[in-house]
């Protein structure tokens, strides 16, 4: 149940607070979120989507979701640790 | 007291019906060909004018973005403050507990979830006398919203009611028909007038039903039918004539008000909305109506 926030304390910084990183997942896939400090948006790595956070409020529309370029993926995917809990 | 007469004027002819469990109905091809053609054309609805599928929740986005700014000054007035009771009514049913995990979806302006939250905190310090638990640390509540703007205005009330320092309230921007929750991570999901609102109704109750947890409760406060003779004439006036025109004169935007009238009138009756919540697996359904079934709350368990 703490998927999302476990990849989030992963990266060594929660931007969002615990209560929502407890919850939060892609409304696309449904699978855990990853915070990229890089551009302060919640990443969903299964669906290859961002999410921007605006004023503090996540903005997890499926619409409005940006698809990451293949370049993207592949650099954050070389730098991500691998969560082994789920 | 006047607040007695609304009392009594809010739960005026209060029904109550309990949906008979599943073994009653055996889906007819006829029944299921019905209902599809009727979610068709909810989605292709807006208020009665016809639009295509895609364009709905643009358009709906619009209304809501017009409207956010006067948006509870003009409930207050077209309900004549009775939406407040019927607010009241819902938080009642829903029964809020210290810890709770609690979704408002099209919550925007935080009506309710600050009533959740007041709830809680009035339970909470009868139960433990001022201290802060572990448990009641744990109540978290969330407001969903596709409209930016009404989760704008919502975060500003909640600002100007002191609970800006409040843990407790989170604030996402996202769909009814796809939320970002995990699944079985909530006890409680209100949507208060929102569910009309949305284009295909059965993904968003597959999604309450996907984010509560086993023995979670689902809640919908909606504007409904009304079958009372000459009340319901009444009504009608009442809702085409009068509120559009207040909608003009307070909001400046007659036609928002006007799609807002014609989509409760396109919006499944209380039997076929409690069916379609049975549909999506929830079980002991029922409604209540409220004021003659202007106002209706459905409720289910995911058991």
């Amino acid at each position: 149940m703490r998927r999302t926030a476990a990849l989030l304390s992963t990266h060594g910084g929660r931007s969002i607070p615990r209560a929502l990183a407890d919850v939060l997942v892609c409304p696309l896939s449904k699978q855990p979120l990853r915070y990229c400090e890089a551009t302060g948006s919640l990443v969903s790595d299964a669906a290859g989507v961002s999410f921007p956070v605006l004023d503090g409020i996540p903005s997890l529309v499926p619409k409005d979701g940006k698809l990451l370029d293949d370049q993207e993926v592949k650099s954050e995917q070389e730098s991500s640790t691998t969560d082994s809990s789920g | 007291m006047a607040m007695q007469a609304a009392r009594r004027l809010a739960s005026w002819s209060l029904q109550r019906r309990l949906l008979l469990p599943s073994q009653v109905q055996a889906p007819s091809i006829p029944t299921a060909a019905a209902a599809a053609a009727f979610l068709h054309s909810h989605a292709t609805s807006f208020g009665y004018k016809q639009v295509r599928e895609e364009d709905k929740s643009k358009l709906v986005g619009n209304v809501f973005s017009s409207v956010a700014s006067s948006y509870d000054l003009m409930n207050d007035l077209t309900s004549v403050g009775l939406h407040r009771l019927w607010k009241d009514r819902l938080i009642s049913k829903l029964n809020p507990f210290p810890g709770m995990k609690h979704l408002d979806v099209s919550g925007g302006t935080g009506d309710v979830a600050f009533r959740v939250l007041e709830r809680i905190k009035s339970v909470g310090h009868r139960a433990m006398q001022g201290t802060l638990t572990e448990t009641e640390e744990d109540t978290h509540i969330y407001v969903c919203d596709i409209n930016p703007n009404m989760l704008n205005v919502g975060k500003k009330r909640a600002a100007e009611r002191g609970y800006s320092k409040e843990h407790c309230l989170s604030w996402v921007q996202g769909d009814a028909e796809a939320l970002s929750f995990e699944d079985g991570s909530m006890d409680g999901y209100t949507i208060a007038f929102g569910i009309r609102n949305v284009t295909h109704i059965e993904k968003a109750l597959s999604e309450a039903y996907r984010v509560l947890k086993r023995g979670g409760r689902f809640l919908c406060l909606e504007l409904s039918h009304v079958d009372v003779p000459v009340f319901k004439e009444i009504y009608d006036v009442y809702s085409f004539s009068v509120i559009p025109a207040i909608g003009e004169l307070v909001a400046g935007d007659r036609q928002s008000y006007q799609y807002l009238v014609e989509s409760i009138r396109r919006f499944p009756n209380q039997e076929k909305f409690a069916q379609m919540i049975q549909e999506a697996g929830f079980q002991r359904v029922e409604y209540e109506n409220l004021v003659g079934g202007v106002v209706a709350i459905h409720s289910g368990l995911k058991l």
